[in-house]
Parts: C-alpha cells; sequence; structure tokens
C-alpha cells in the first residue's frame, strides 16, 4: 500500500504502484528495464514533468508506503550510486553540474516543499522525479520489484504503469501475473494497476470507406487480429474490438481504422483520384508578388531571398532607430541573437547579402519581395505580415537615380501615373527624414495620398553597421495597397 | 617606317611578308632581335596572317633555356648565402647564436652549405657553440655562376651544376616557343586587312557586296546577358505553385507568421503536453504575447474533445487550459492555415468540397546544421469532401509526386497527433541507390474536425514537405546556407538555370535524350517516305528499308550524281570495302552540265552482267550529291555513306554504321550533322576536337563518320598534321576490312 499524505497536493500530487515478484533479470533485461523507462520518461512523461518512475528492491524494504513533501533540508538519504547521505538542498547543488540529472531539477527545485517516499521503517525510496535511494537499488540479483510511479498528470502516470508491467510481466516466475498496489488518498482506496481493457464497435463498411479498399467484416477481423486487436464480428455483422491495456494510442475508430490499413498495406491500396471538382484559384497577393518578381528581374536587379528572422540590432541601432520605436514581434525565447525579432522590413537582409557578396562585381542590384512582420494589436492574435518590395543600389556612387527608375517602372507596371500636382490622383515623391537615409538624400513615396514606402541614399553609419564601404541607395515600399 | 617599335599589328603583318617574299624563310625570334621588338608582338602578326587561310605556313619549335629565380637574381647581386656567412665570420670565431641572427633569412642554408664545403667549423669547447673559419680564403663560385647566366651566358657553368641550382631553387628552367614561317600556297606579300563588322556605310555605299569580312571566332563566348535573375528557390516554388494549380488545388493565405497555440496546436488535437509544444522546439512570443479571440462554442469543444473526449473519442484525459492555448508563437506549420481555413468552410451554411494548397514560411526552434535552419518553406496539400479515402490520399499524392517527375513511391506507417492513418512518403532516390523520406501525409484525425462543426462523413486528407530539401537534392546544395539567406553566392544566382522540375538527370543523359528523340524523328520520316513509296507502287522490305533490299544476285543499282567540285572520296572507301564482298562494277561519266570531271574516277573490272552491286557516278551540275536507287532520290552525301553502310552492315558485315552500338550509333549520327554543316574551316578544326580522345570519330573503330570527314577533308583539301595522321589510319583500316 502507498499512502498519500495531503502535503504533496502543491508539487506532485499522485502516486501509482504495482509489484512484480519473481523477476529474473539477465544483463539484457535489466538494461531494457532501464530503457524502457528512460523512454517513458522522454517522451510520454515529457521528460519527467508528467511522470516518473522509481523502481526498488522489494525484499530490502517494507510497507506500507508513504508518499509525502518535507521542506528540502528535511530529507536526508544515501542517493543512487553514493556512499554518504546528503539533504535534499544538498542534493540539488551536487546535481547542477551533472548533465543526466541536471535538466529535472527545475521541476521541483523552487518549491517550498519536495515529494519523497519512505517505506514503514522511514528508509527514503525515492526522491520524485530527481533521483532514487541507494538502499532499495535493483541489481541483477532482484527478485521482487517495487515500482512505483509519481505524476501530476494521472492519466499519464497510469499509462506509465500500465506500459511498464505488461512489458515486463513475462519475466516473473508466473509469466504475465502483476501484483497490484492500494494507494490511499484522501481517505479512498485506489488499486493499481488499472490494466483496463476497452472494446469498441465499428462496421466493416466505415472501415471500407475511410481507407478505400473493399473489406468483408471477417476480412477486417482478420486484419486486426494480425494487429493483435482480439476482434469478433457479430450477427449484426458489426466488429467487437477489445483494445488491450498496452494499446493506450487507440483512442477513436480511426486508430482501429488505421490497424486495418496498416495491415492490409498501405502500399496495396488502390490508388484512386477523388471526383471532387474545384477551381482553382491564386492567391491575389502571392499572384501579384510573382508577377512583380518577374518584372523586377527585367528591370536588372536579382532576387534575394533573406530571413524572416533577424537580430534587434539588424531592424534597429543598425539602421539607425531605436528598438522600442519599432512595431517588431519579439521572440520570447531564441537561442541565438539571430532569431530575437521578426523583421520589420526587408531592407537589413538585402545589406546583409550585399556584405556577403562584396567581391562580386559592381554594382550589385538586388530586390527581395515577401513578408514583413508587425505588431498590430487590431488583429486576432497582435500582429499581421504586410507584403513588401524593397531593392538595393550598391556601387562608387549612390545611384539614386537607378532606384528611382526602379520605383516608376513599378508604379508604370502597376498602373500609378505621376502626379504632377502631388494629388491623390497617383504616386509623387516629397522630402521626409528618416534615421536610416542620408539627410536631404531621403523621400517618402505618396501613392493615392498614403504614404507607401521610402527611398533615398542610406545613411553613412548604415552602411558602415552592415560592413560596407560603398554609396548604397536602398526603396522599401508596401505593395498590398495595389492588390 | 621612323621606328618600329611604333609599328601595329598589321603593319608587322606586312613586314614579315615583305622580307619572306625575299627570303623564303624566316624565325620569329630572329625577326624580333633584328627590329629589336618583343617578340610577343610578332607572334600576334603571325597569328592574324595566319587566319587569312593559306598565306603562310608555320612551325612551332622549342628552345629550353635557364633564368634565374628570385632567390638566384639575390644570391647574383650579394653573393651565395654560404659565401655571405663565412664572410659574417670573424678570423676570432663568434657565437653560433650571434651569427644565425645576424645573417637572417639565409643564415640557415648558408651556414650548411659553408659547412659541407669545409669553409667553416664548429667548436663547442666553451659551451655555447662557437663557429670559425676553417680556411682562410673562399672563393664564391656559386655567386659568380649565377652572375653569368644572368647575362645569358649559361653554357659557361656545367651542366651538372645547373642541375644542382635548379635543386636549390637559383635557377629554372624555361621553355620559349618560337615559329619558323614559310609561304603558304596563297602567299602574297600585299594584305588588306579584313573588316570585322558590317557597318551602316557598307550598307550604304553597297561596298558590302565586294568587302569579305573577317570570320567570326564561333568557339569564343558572347557577352554576357545583363538583366536580373530570380532567386533559385523560388523558382522551383513556382513550379511546385504551378503543379498545385494545375491540379485545382486554391491558394490558402498563409501570409500570417505569428499565430496563437489554439490554432497551431489545439485546433489540430495536438495535445497541451506534446513535446513539439516544448519551447526547445517552438518560437514562442514575448510581445504580443497572447491571443484571446477565439471563437467561443468552438473552443469549448475543443476543450471537451481534448480533456474528457467526444465524437466517439477517449479524449486525452488531462486538464485542458486556456492558457496555454493562448500563447502567441510563430507558427510551426502551415497545417494551421488549413485548420482556419477548413473551420471557415465547416462554418458556410452548405458545405463545399475543398482543394486547398500553400506554400510559405515555417518556424522551428531547432539546432541548426547544414540541412536544418530556424525558418523553411512548407508545401501543403489538402482535400476535403464526402467519401474521401486513404486511396484517394495516395492517389493525389502519387498524380502530385508524378507530376514532379517522381514516379517510384512507397507509403510507410508513421505517427502524427492530427492524422490518422498517418503515412511517410518514401521515393526511390536513383543516384542514392535507396529510398529517401519526401514528405509526410495522412487523414486528419475526426476529434480535429469534427468540433469544427464539419458535417460527419467529410474526410479531410492533407500532405506535406518541404520545399528546400528537393530543391538541394535538385541542384547539388550540401549546405542550406548556400541557398537560403543572405550568405547565398549571388554567382550561383546567376548561373542557376531555369527550373524543370521533371527534367532530370545528367548532362550526358539529357543530350542522349535529344539523339534519341532526333532518331525517333529520322525513323518516323523514314517510314513516312517509305509509305509514299508504297503508294506509289514501289515494293520495300523492311523499316530500315531500302538498305535490306532482298534481290538475289542484284544487290544494288545506283546512280550518283556529284558536282566535279566536291568528288566524293567517300565512294572510293566504301568502294574498296565493297569490292572486297560483292562483285561490284563501277563507271565514271561527265555530264554536259559541266566542263570537265572531278579529280576522282570510280571503275572495276567487274562487267555490270555479272554484278551483285552496280554504281554509277556521274559529275553533273548538281549543289548535293544525289543517290538515285529504283526511282527513289537520296540527297547529301551523308545519306549515301549511311544507305551504302546499311547494305555492307547488313550484308556484307561490315561494322560501319547501325549493326555496331546504339550509343555509338547516335555519336556517328551527331557527327555527320556537324560535318553536314559545318564549313571548310570548321572542318578542319572540329575533326581534330574529336580526336583527342580517340583514334577514331565515333567509337575506337572506323565507321562512316570517319569515312565522311575524310571525304569533305579532301575536297577541303584541309591537311593539317593530325588531319593527316587520322587519313592515313583510315584508309589503312579501311584497307584492312
Amino acid at each position: 500500500r502507498l499512502e498519500v499524505d495531503p502535503s504533496v497536493s502543491s508539487v506532485r500530487p499522485f502516486v501509482v504502484g504495482a509489484v512484480l515478484r519473481g523477476v529474473t533479470f539477465t544483463k539484457a533485461r535489466y538494461d531494457s528495464f532501464i530503457d524502457l523507462q528512460d523512454k517513458l520518461h522522454q517522451n510520454l512523461a515529457r521528460k519527467r514533468t508528467l511522470a516518473s518512475v522509481g523502481t526498488h528492491d522489494l525484499d530490502t524494504i517494507k510497507g506500507p508506503f508513504k508518499y509525502m513533501a518535507k521542506p528540502p533540508g528535511d530529507i536526508k538519504f544515501i542517493p543512487l550510486n553514493q556512499t554518504k547521505q546528503f539533504t535534499s538542498a544538498e542534493l540539488m547543488e551536487l546535481y547542477s553540474t551533472d548533465s543526466h540529472l541536471k535538466p529535472y531539477l527545475p521541476i521541483i527545485r523552487d518549491s517550498p516543499v519536495y515529494p519523497v517516499i519512505y517505506d514503514a521503517n522511514g528508509v527514503v525510496l525515492s526522491l520524485p522525479p530527481i533521483i532514487n535511494g541507494e538502499h532499495s537499488k535493483i541489481t541483477l540479483k532482484t527478485k521482487n520489484v517495487f515500482i512505483e510511479c509519481t505524476c501530476t498528470d494521472l492519466t499519464k502516470g497510469k499509462i506509465v504503469l500500465d506500459t511498464l508491467v505488461t512489458m515486463f510481466s513475462q519475466y516473473c516466475t508466473k509469466p504475465f501475473i502483476i501484483e497490484p498496489v492500494e494507494t490511499l488518498i484522501n481517505g479512498k482506496v485506489e488499486v493499481y494497476p488499472s490494466l483496463k481493457y476497452r472494446t469498441e464497435t465499428i462496421k466493416a463498411e466505415a472501415v471500407s470507406n475511410l481507407v478505400g479498399v473493399d473489406q468483408r467484416p471477417a476480412q477486417v477481423a482478420d486484419l486486426l487480429s494480425k494487429m493483435c486487436l482480439e476482434s469478433k464480428v457479430n450477427k449484426d455483422e458489426t466488429i467487437t474490438v477489445t483494445i488491450p491495456p498496452t494499446r493506450h494510442d487507440v483512442i477513436h475508430p480511426c486508430d482501429i481504422y488505421e490497424d486495418v490499413a496498416i495491415a492490409y498495406g498501405y502500399n496495396n491500396i488502390e490508388k484512386t483520384t477523388p471526383k471532387t471538382l474545384t477551381v482553382a484559384q491564386q492567391l491575389p497577393i502571392n499572384k501579384l508578388t510573382d508577377q512583380l518578381r518577374e518584372a523586377v528581374a527585367q528591370s536588372g536587379f536579382t532576387e534575394a531571398l533573406t530571413f524572416s528572422l533577424c537580430s534587434r540590432d539588424d531592424v534597429g541601432a543598425k539602421m539607425r532607430k531605436k528598438i522600442e520605436n519599432i512595431p517588431a514581434v519579439h521572440i520570447a525565447n531564441p537561442k541565438t541573437l539571430e532569431f530575437q525579432v521578426a523583421r520589420t522590413a526587408l531592407l537589413p537582409g538585402l545589406l546583409k547579402t550585399v556584405q556577403a557578396n562584396r567581391k562580386m562585381p559592381l554594382p550589385l542590384k538586388l530586390f527581395e519581395i515577401s513578408d514583413v512582420v508587425l505588431k498590430d494589436l487590431g488583429t486576432e492574435v497582435g500582429a499581421r505580415n504586410e507584403r513588401h518590395l524593397a531593392a538595393v543600389f550598391y556601387n562608387k556612387t549612390p545611384g539614386f537615380e537607378i532606384i528611382h527608375g526602379l520605383l516608376d517602372r513599378v508604379m508604370q507596371l502597376l498602373e500609378v501615373p505621376l502626379s504632377a500636382d502631388k494629388s491623390s490622383s497617383g504616386y509623387f515623391l516629397r522630402t521626409s527624414t528618416d534615421e536610416s537615409y542620408f539627410p536631404g538624400r531621403a523621400a517618402e513615396i505618396v501613392a493615392y495620398g498614403q504614404v507607401i514606402g521610402r527611398l533615398g541614399v542610406l545613411h553613412p553609419e548604415v552602411i558602415t553597421g552592415f560592413e560596407l564601404n560603398l554609396p548604397c541607395s536602398g526603396l522599401e515600399i508596401n505593395i498590398e495597397p495595389f492588390l | 617606317f621612323t621606328s618600329l617599335r611604333e609599328c601595329k599589328m598589321q603593319d608587322f603583318g606586312s613586314l614579315i611578308l615583305e622580307e619572306l617574299d625575299k627570303a623564303n624563310q624566316l624565325d620569329s625570334l630572329k625577326f624580333a632581335q633584328r627590329h629589336e621588338v618583343d617578340e610577343q608582338k610578332i607572334v600576334g602578326a603571325i597569328k592574324s596572317l595566319e587566319s587569312l587561310g593559306d598565306v603562310i605556313q608555320t612551325k612551332i619549335y622549342q628552345v629550353k633555356s635557364w633564368q634565374l629565380t628570385a632567390e638566384g637574381k639575390e644570391v647574383a647581386a650579394n653573393g651565395s648565402h654560404e659565401y655571405r656567412v663565412y664572410s659574417a665570420v670573424p678570423d676570432s670565431g663568434i657565437q653560433q647564436s650571434k651569427l644565425m641572427s645576424s645573417c637572417g633569412a639565409f643564415g640557415k642554408v648558408g651556414f650548411s652549405k659553408a659547412m659541407s664545403a669545409g669553409w667553416i667549423k664548429i667548436d663547442k669547447s666553451q659551451g655555447a657553440p662557437v663557429v670559425m673559419k676553417l680556411v682562410e680564403s673562399a672563393s664564391d663560385t656559386v655567386g659568380e655562376h649565377m652572375v653569368l647566366i644572368q647575362k645569358g651566358e649559361s653554357e659557361k657553368v656545367d651542366a651538372k651544376l645547373k642541375g644542382e641550382y635548379k635543386k636549390r631553387k637559383l635557377l629554372e628552367e624555361v621553355v620559349d616557343k618560337h615559329y619558323t614561317i614559310n609561304k603558304g600556297t596563297n602567299f602574297r606579300t600585299k594584305i588588306e586587312k579584313a573588316p570585322t563588322e558590317l557597318t551602316a556605310d557598307m550598307i550604304a555605299s553597297g561596298t558590302w557586296k565586294t568587302t569579305s569580312l573577317k570570320p567570326y571566332n564561333l568557339d569564343a563566348l558572347g557577352v554576357e546577358t545583363g538583366g536580373g535573375c530570380l532567386h533559385p528557390l523560388l523558382k522551383v516554388r513556382a513550379e511546385y505553385r504551378q503543379i498545385f494549380l494545375e491540379m485545382g488545388f486554391s491558394e490558402m493565405r498563409t501570409n500570417n507568421f505569428v499565430e496563437s497555440s489554439f490554432w497551431n496546436f489545439d485546433a489540430l488535437f495536438q495535445p497541451q503536453q506534446h513535446p513539439a509544444r516544448d519551447a526547445h522546439d517552438t518560437f514562442f512570443i514575448s510581445d504580443p504575447a497572447t491571443s484571446d479571440r477565439f471563437p467561443k462554442d468552438y473552443l469549448e469543444r475543443v476543450k471537451k474533445v481534448h480533456s474528457v473526449g467526444g465524437f466517439d473519442s477517449q479524449g486525452y484525459g488531462y486538464d485542458w487550459k486556456i492558457e496555454e492555448a493562448s500563447k502567441n508563437l510563430l507558427r510551426t506549420h502551415t497545417t494551421a492555415v488549413s485548420a482556419r481555413m477548413l473551420y471557415r468552410a465547416a462554418q458556410a451554411p452548405q458545405f463545399v468540397p475543398q482543394k486547398l494548397f500553400s506554400i510559405d514560411r515555417v518556424f522551428r526552434n531547432e539546432t541548426l546544421d547544414a540541412t536544418h535552419l530556424a525558418e523553411f518553406h512548407q508545401i501543403e496539400g489538402v482535400v476535403a469532401d464526402y467519401g474521401i479515402t486513404l486511396g484517394h490520399c495516395i492517389g493525389v499524392i502519387n498524380t502530385f509526386f508524378t507530376k514532379l517527375g517522381i514516379e517510384k513511391l512507397r507509403f510507410k506507417p508513421a505517427y502524427n497527433p492530427y492524422t490518422e492513418p498517418s503515412m511517410e512518403i518514401f521515393s526511390y532516390h536513383e543516384g542514392l541507390g535507396k529510398w529517401v523520406e519526401i514528405g509526410n501525409s495522412g487523414m486528419f484525425r475526426p476529434e480535429m474536425l469534427l468540433p469544427m462543426g464539419l458535417p460527419e462523413g467529410v474526410n479531410c486528407i492533407g500532405f506535406g514537405l518541404s520545399l528546400e530539401r528537393p530543391t538541394m537534392i535538385k541542384y547539388k546544395i550540401d549546405n542550406i546556407r548556400d541557398l537560403v539567406g543572405h550568405k547565398v553566392n549571388l554567382e550561383m544566382v546567376k548561373r542557376n538555370p531555369i527550373c524543370r522540375i521533371d527534367k532530370s538527370g545528367t548532362g550526358e543523359e539529357r543530350r542522349l535524350q535529344v539523339l534519341n528523340r532526333r532518331w525517333a524523328n529520322i525513323e518516323s520520316k523514314l517510314s513516312c517516305i517509305q509509305k509514299q513509296m508504297e503508294v506509289m507502287g514501289i515494293s520495300t522490305a523492311t523499316a530500315h528499308g531500302m538498305a535490306a533490299d532482298s534481290s538475289d544476285g542484284n544487290l544494288m543499282d545506283v546512280v550518283i550524281k556529284v558536282h566535279p567540285d566536291k568528288p566524293p572520296y567517300s565512294l572510293q572507301l566504301l568502294l574498296n570495302v565493297l569490292k572486297k564482298r560483292f562483285k561490284v562494277a563501277a563507271s565514271t561519266h561527265t555530264h554536259s552540265s559541266v566542263k570537265s570531271a572531278g579529280s576522282l574516277v570510280l571503275s572495276s573490272d567487274e562487267s555490270r552482267i555479272t554484278a551483285d552491286v552496280k554504281i554509277t557516278l556521274i559529275y553533273s551540275n548538281v549543289t548535293r550529291p544525289t543517290m538515285i536507287v529504283k526511282n527513289a532520290q537520296i540527297q547529301g552525301e551523308e545519306n549515301i555513306v549511311r544507305y551504302l553502310a546499311r547494305i555492307l552492315d547488313s550484308r556484307g558485315g561490315g561494322n560501319l554504321y547501325e549493326s555496331l552500338d546504339s550509343k555509338v550509333v547516335a555519336q556517328i549520327d551527331n557527327i555527320l550533322d556537324r560535318l553536314t554543316d559545318a564549313s571548310k574551316h570548321s572542318v578542319s578544326t572540329l575533326i581534330p576536337g574529336i580526336l583527342t580522345k580517340s583514334k577514331y570519330l565515333a567509337g575506337n573503330r572506323v565507321t562512316i563518320a570517319d569515312i565522311l570527314a575524310y571525304s569533305l577533308c579532301k575536297q577541303a583539301a584541309v591537311s593539317n598534321s593530325s588531319i593527316k595522321d587520322w587519313s592515313k589510319r583510315v584508309e589503312d583500316a579501311i584497307a584492312k576490312m
């Protein structure tokens, strides 16, 4: 019996257990036993956060066992593979340099109390989910195994326990016999492992309709038996399928249908074409983008394809802008500086491309038409993409007229006339100041009365910021108004 | 000329011709020395004279001479290293370390040379080694020799020593090429420089009629085109997009990189504890950190199916939290968008079948390596309709990949939280010789579709792959950073071919495809001719035809008309072979339309009555050689050669053409085509070009490619040494047949 003290409710509230009697361990079986626990810990138990298993030599300990939570300094025992006693607080210190155990420490480290399992004599079995005690260690000589599984997600804990005992009970003196363990929790006794069998009734027709093969009920039952799902055809032609406790992955009839398909053989299924008639439609913004890409390339610019993530400096300091003033989307958990924010402009990526290709013959004429990401609290997720066109000209002379020429060409292609009277009838340029451009050499582009972007000669500090040394002019506009 | 040094190339040319006229032979080196100009300029003039046709004949000869290396020059100026070390030793001796530091770079070499010359010795009796002079004076032979060689008097230095100096890297042997110039058959002293281009003046004045232009060098490359280029990956994207559109798929709106966990995971029935939702795999957003505008009732249904089940599902049995679903992230797959699209379809008053696709960026917070980046393009296709099956899924995927030129596909069971059944897609990679995974697919789970409100019975299949991986394989790129991002090499972008995604294979394979197509074309033309002949009442035997004509005792009776300027020397060769196998009657006549016969006369001793093969050659005023065989005409020397070779191959064991390996036959056809189109000048360059690799033009034995080329060379009187050698080889091989 495992007795659960209410003190664990705040840290790791559940525990389930089982006993395997008369197990014969060989080296291979022992390794496999440890491996299986490791796999369950990593995947199903999501790195021990949801559940963790402790296995013990039952002959070295005595029930009933107590599962409780105590302040870190009050728990003292000899942990696995150590020779002297440590308090659990000291263990946190000890294992902070241990590459294997280190990742699990944060699961309980900051909790005021740590979970611990004691036997009837006060021997510490384990400090879940970190380490077992040396005292009850399993060896090749161990015969009777006590398994405890503490968890924050009871469903996962039950699955872990079921899986472990169903896989290893075959090595017991009486194979496939598992001794249950009672859990006393909140005054109620639950018996584990649950080893629940469940049945599902399916129709052969439903299987055939989903998989696309014509199978009679008996054939479906045969295929399922091949997959170790006991199946029987009922009088009304339905099939009753028994799902064993080893198959916690089967949660819906569609999981059974998949087993039929696998048993039938994916590669034996006849390839058919759906009769679904649809009329294809391009996304307008993508169609416009592709048409513009062709046209800009025909105008002598070569296409770049740069990353949509970048560092804060790329869109901020290097462009002589303050990151706080930019509506950038910030990433919470970047592994490197290159993924701090989503880009808010295409120009930095183009300048980096120029930097990497400085040795190419001049002039370098590059463009990109792609999405930038802007924080916009008026949208569902608080951010939106915007399709931009950007181009740079890098040469011994700034070539403002070249970039300007490209803008005129793009406007011509989009049938936006030059507005001589600077009205909203077409597009025109007007002087503007922008930190990224050289003073007096920047203009904003106004189309149909709306500012769609900027062009100009880049500021020398921007040029040197990207490790370049020649004049460079740039253009960046939003093309979405022209949809 | 006031000063020869100011002469232009053309002037040198005239001068060479004038002197050659008097002297009959010139030497480029001596000519240059006599006129005190750089020999390279003279060589340039010679090359330019050579291009005029056979005005001069040249022969290259090589002269070896000794020159000082940079180190050798230093020795000539400052004395040998060993002498300098010796000179640096005072009579009282010097500590070795001091000596070495005072001698600098040459110290080490100089020291060991001086030691072995016996000029100095080391005294270690005092502890630190001290260098002492061993001889009172030394003479620097090496230094003197360098000076001699520098003055061009290298013959005064013993050959053995020169070899030694070469090993010491003081000397190097240089080979200079010089020319001996003789008069050519078209020798003349006056050369008019041929204009290089047609000009407006020429057109206006009409002088183009009498002007001969300098021939183009067709082996040089043209000027590079200007203009920009599209990015390779996006060119491939355009192809994939096109394929989806051809298959009737509509494009999804994927321009929203920021997504909520709800749409990215929860809507797809991906449990909140799933490892993919870990910060190690997904980029979460700190600003704007959360979303909350979810469809309320749909959210409730999602929560229920996750936590307690429903829609025939057991659910995952955990405590579903809105906080987890609200977390914003950079979408990890475009399936998030598919979920939105399917939800939208479910809200329509009546369900309309959907075929959707997208190709756009997705983000993974993964460990980066040569093939993985934090962002990549996902290609995704989705079909939703009543009665869609797994067989449909396999069928759609099969059609899709067939359009990409990938036909060998296999499907393997896999696990995916939102599809069931799930399949990994494998294709057989011919290059690697194994099955490689190329994508993932499956049918969306009912727990995903039904909470959206899609009607029961509507099934949905989905498949996805990355855009980068197949592109890297296609363009043989190992590192993904060479393809995507700012580190891409723009030169690669520029050189990248247009994307013909269903066309794969090496250049050689593609060349064979072209040849095969051309061959198929010839065959279809032949069968067309055959049909015409049948209509005209002429009997033919087999598809290959006329050559396999099976008449007994009268194998062939042909009349061949040629212009006297182009005697068919190929016939002469073939006749020699025919004569050894059949009784051949040959005769030559001249038609009244031409003044005289050609230089080739075919004849034989056999009488026409007993002969199996009868060939009548008539010189007449025809533009192309023409063979008349049973009322049909065969035009062109190359086709006459083909015809005769077929007879020889099929009836006489000739092995000249179609009885050979099909690759060689394709090669022969290619060469015959090139020869037919070739001008006189290009024949003379074409043949040596092919011969660099082998003794014969096609394969490793004489074929009709050699026979035709032989004939053309002889007609054009092309003779250079490599062509002469090869011509002799062809004649000998024919004689042995």
